[in-house]
């Protein structure tokens, strides 16, 4: 049962499962201080990709200046995403308007309706075909370590994906705009009464957000040597896949069903078709949905 | 009196008046995006049925409309079955797919019904693409026959519009009826909040239900005749990205309204082909629509009627000097 090729997977399956991670994140972040689901994450996660491609192709700088241009390209688009898809329908302050239904889906339907037009664009002039990657970056130069093979980008995953789950948790527990993010996300209207500013809060969540999904996008393209406008697409479902079965507004619990997601696709793809794979994720939604409809890591939601 | 004057000039628009100007215009290519609009128009009139009126936001119709489509054309390919019974009995097995598949996520409100809908389109579209020796896989199935019944008329452009205009006016049919009921008022009391509705005694899980297999089953049939006006389907005519256009559709054209469904229809189908020379910006064009009229228009062109409204148009009748209601007179 063992055998290498099993725990091959299995690591393989770890690495996509911290991706997914790096994605759930931003949506979490997002639903926790919002209460509205954000479909335009996945698109994001593309604009990482290509502003670290289109870095490359220009003037060729070293890796670790590409993943800072990722990080600013995926800040400038989560703010922009702020103001253009979800600042509009915060027209009523009150907390009952804020937590509405309506507000809700009418921000889920903007944010929809901007991931198309985004993605639309890119295409348009990108070209809906994968985008070529100068070899020199492609993250796939084999490391072999006792009879498992490895790929650098993998050590790459694994190193920046703990650093950035560690700064994050530094982040939100002990500095003061992550202090003011859990008070939103409790609150809103309390935390405007002890005078946080919600707006700039706001903001700062989808920026942290964006700039998680944006560098998760780049390390992607790089390592799977794909990177085409559509991309955004399914590590956006898989990760809002996450944060369901995780409960919501839990990261702790996005995290882990994260990384049980990535196995659970690498294990079912070592044993059928390639293409089924992408079955697990929704089978795993809609079982997650059915027998713990507050997810597995969710805490006491009144009613779902 | 009104009501059968509306009704008639409805029948002869979309009977004389529309094929008559697209045979004027050339025909052929005409008539094919016109049997598009038509398809579609079943499509968001039976989605508005689950996600107008009973509230309960769909994501994955694209998945059911599949099943349509492909059941209609195994039918019709492997046992030689004519339209007028792959329509129907795609219909029901589209309905029972969708009852059988729900069934589970009934208990969901808001998001997270959303995001199992999502799911099972999802499942649905994977399992399309992969079943190969069901479906034949990203291949598709090709050489569907078209809408014909031999000695009466034959496949052609103009057949093939007059049979999704009379589908889609008896679909709009069943579901006005529908929705203007006892029974479409006990679908919105569950829209408008279903603690309140369950606890008034109606059996708000059963509505849902219902309601939804009500909508699979026309989802279906506008798959089968989507299969049998093309002549070819492939899983990637059912994607996510389908059930959006739907959504967009509905939205555009005001949640909850029947006409404001055809409405969406034909705008977010018709304007791209307008701007078919400046380019192909069709989604560009979707997104933006769908993202300006929820921003400007949030109830839509044709949002559904206030139900105040309805009830001061009946009720302000008894202050009316002019009408024998009431007790003014």
């Amino acid at each position: 049962m063992f055998d290498i090729f099993f725990v091959q997977q299995l690591v393989n399956g770890l690495s996509i499962g911290l991706i997914y991670a790096l994605v759930a994140i931003g949506f979490t972040l997002i639903f926790g201080v919002l209460n509205v689901v954000n479909f335009a994450h996945g698109e994001i996660y593309m604009i990482g990709s290509f502003a670290g491609l289109m870095a490359i192709t220009t003037f060729a700088p070293p890796l670790f200046v590409v993943i800072l241009i990722a990080l600013a390209a995926g800040a400038l688009a989560g703010f922009g995403l702020e103001r253009l898809a979800f600042r509009p329908f915060r027209r009523f302050r009150d907390e009952a308007s804020l937590k509405s239904k309506a507000i809700r889906e009418a921000t889920l339907l903007s944010s929809l309706a901007v991931s198309i037009i985004v993605r639309e664009i890119a295409e348009k002039i990108f070209g809906s075909n994968m985008q070529s990657i100068p070899q020199d970056y492609l993250l796939l130069k084999p490391i072999q370590i006792g009879s498992l093979s490895f790929a650098d980008g993998q050590f790459l995953i694994f190193g920046l994906s703990i650093v950035m789950l560690g700064g994050l948790q530094w982040l939100l527990k002990r500095t003061r705009i992550g202090l003011s993010i859990r008070a939103v996300a409790n609150n809103p209207m309390g935390a405007a009464y002890v005078g946080i500013n919600t707006e700039r809060t706001i903001i700062a969540t989808f920026v942290i957000g964006s700039t998680l999904g944006a560098i998760a996008g780049l390390i992607v393209g790089l390592y799977q040597g794909a990177i085409f406008p559509a991309m955004g697409f399914v590590p956006g479902v898989k990760a809002f896949v996450a944060m369901v079965m995780g409960g919501l507004s839990s990261i702790g619990g996005a995290v882990v069903c994260a990384l049980i997601l990535g196995m659970a696709e690498a294990i079912t793809t070592s044993f059928f078709a390639q293409g089924w794979g992408d079955l697990v994720a929704y089978l795993f939604l809609v079982i997650t949905l059915i027998f713990f409809p507050t997810g597995l890591f969710g805490g006491g939601r009144e009613r779902v | 009196m009104r009501r059968i004057i509306s009704v008639s000039l409805l029948l002869a628009a979309v009977l004389i008046v529309v094929p008559g100007i697209l045979t004027l215009v050339g025909g052929g290519y005409w008539f094919r995006v016109m049997t598009t609009i038509g398809v579609f128009s079943i499509l968001t009139m039976s989605a508005n049925l689950i996600t107008g009126t009973t509230g309960l936001m769909s994501l994955g119709h694209a998945g059911f409309y599949g099943i349509g489509a492909y059941a209609t054309a195994l039918l019709s390919t492997k046992f030689g079955w004519p339209f007028y019974l792959t329509l129907p009995v795609s219909g029901a097995i589209t309905a029972a797919f969708g009852i059988l598949l729900a069934l589970p996520t009934m208990r969901l409100i808001g998001i997270y019904f959303a995001v199992a809908t999502l799911g099972l389109g999802e499942i649905i579209h994977v399992t399309l693409l992969n079943w190969v020796d069901f479906t034949r896989g990203p291949m598709g199935i090709s050489a569907i026959p078209g809408v014909t019944l031999p000695g009466v008329f034959t496949a052609s452009d103009t057949t093939h519009y007059y049979a999704v205009a009379i589908t889609a006016l008896i679909a709009a049919f069943v579901l006005g009826r529908l929705t203007h009921s006892y029974y479409g008022n006990a679908l919105r009391a569950v829209r408008e909040d279903d603690q309140c509705a369950a606890s008034m005694g109606l059996n708000v899980v059963g509505l849902k239900i219902q309601s939804f297999a009500f909508a699979c089953f026309f989802a279906g049939v506008a798959g089968g005749l989507w299969a049998h006006t093309t002549g070819y389907i492939s899983p990637g005519d059912f994607r996510f990205s389908e059930s959006i256009l739907i959504l967009a559709m509905m939205v555009v054209g005001g949640l909850g309204s029947l006409p404001g469904a055809v409405l969406g229809a034909v705008i977010l189908l018709g304007l791209p082909e307008f701007l078919r020379p400046i380019g192909d910006y069709r989604m560009i064009v979707v997104g933006a629509v769908m993202f300006f009229s929820i921003l400007f228009l949030p109830r839509g062109l044709l949002g559904e009627t206030p139900v105040l409204t309805v009830v001061r148009r009946q009720f302000g009748l008894a202050w009316d000097a002019k009408s024998n209601l009431g007790w003014r007179q």
